[in-house]
């Protein structure tokens, strides 16, 4: 009983963490990036399954996160609010050439970081040729330039 | 924030920068949490420091216990006894309470002389120095999450009582 309940636990406690870390944390894996993620797995992994190490209870573990995940988006395919909720909007950072610093600020973003995007997916050398810059639900910045 | 960059967007994707708004600043209330709750583990909030060091000493003195008030269930806790009894001779202890009932004892040192069981508790007999003190040192384990209450006493006079919170 108790896995179930340190699985679940571990859902809420990691969900509500990564909330806190913002979408943009995790999004562009650099190689820290990426040893940090091994560490908060390695973190994670004892605290889930305790000193027993049965078959059964990774089981029930990876059950029990893969029904509170998959519940999690049935509930979010028929509720809206919750899915606003809990995935946030997408959110213009650049219009029409210009930066919309404070909200850059406030998603912790630079020009940099929209300019390296517009390079990386778009070979833009200036702001003046974004028509739009988005910071997308998952964090990624999409980049539509002007024609 | 300016009145313009306040206003959502409808055009290219559908925006509600109020909601926004609130995405943003519940991270960035979130971080001083995260903040906040890492100052108190480091305080020892959550076991193994200042705020979760502790030392009770019987109303006679003779018997002093050093433990842990907070800790967390699954990991070793160092528990410290020292009893001050006659030089020479064996003094017996008693150890009771649903904290050592509930935890594991994962060592014991020194190995007391003898160690019999009295009802729910557990009577050692302990080897004093030349000053009469003896002292015993304890390394529990507790899978248990609450408040556990643990009872030393050595005669009916002479007797400590202190207790453990184990977080998940």
């Amino acid at each position: 009983m108790d896995s179930i309940l340190r699985a679940a636990g571990m859902y809420v406690a990691l969900m509500l963490l990564f909330r806190v870390a913002g979408r943009r944390s995790l999004a562009d894996l650099t190689t820290f990036d990426f040893v940090l993620l091994l560490i908060i797995g390695e973190a994670t992994q004892q605290a889930l399954l305790g000193d027993d190490f049965s078959f059964i209870n990774a089981m029930l573990v990876i059950a029990t996160l893969i029904v509170l995940d998959v519940g999690l988006s049935l509930a979010k395919l028929n509720s809206k609010p919750l899915a606003r909720l809990l995935d946030g909007h997408a959110t213009l950072v650049v219009e029409q050439g210009r930066f919309l610093h404070q909200r850059m600020r406030r998603a912790r973003l630079t020009e940099d970081d929209i300019l390296e995007s517009a390079r990386d997916s778009q070979g833009i050398e200036h702001v003046e040729q974004i028509k739009f810059a988005i910071v997308e639900r998952n964090g990624k910045i999409s980049v539509i330039p002007k024609e | 924030m300016n009145e313009d960059e306040l206003l959502s967007r409808h055009e290219p994707v559908e925006e509600d920068i109020r909601m926004q708004e609130r995405v943003w600043r519940f991270e960035r209330v979130g971080w001083y949490v995260l903040v906040v709750i890492i100052l108190l583990a480091l305080a020892g909030a959550f076991g193994n420091g200042p705020l979760s060091d502790a030392q009770v000493t019987s109303t006679d003195g003779r018997i002093q216990v050093e433990y842990q008030r907070l800790s967390r269930s699954g990991t070793t806790d160092d528990l410290r006894i020292t009893v001050h009894g006659i030089a020479g001779k064996p003094v017996k202890v008693m150890l009771g309470g649903s904290l050592l009932r509930e935890a594991s004892i994962e060592t014991m040192q020194p190995e007391p002389q003898s160690s019999i069981s009295h009802g729910e508790a557990l009577l050692l007999q302990l080897g004093t120095s030349r000053d009469g003190i003896a002292t015993l040192y304890l390394t529990l384990r507790s899978e248990s999450v609450g408040t556990l209450e643990g009872i030393v006493r050595t005669s009916p006079t002479s007797a400590v009582s202190f207790s453990t919170f184990l977080y998940p």
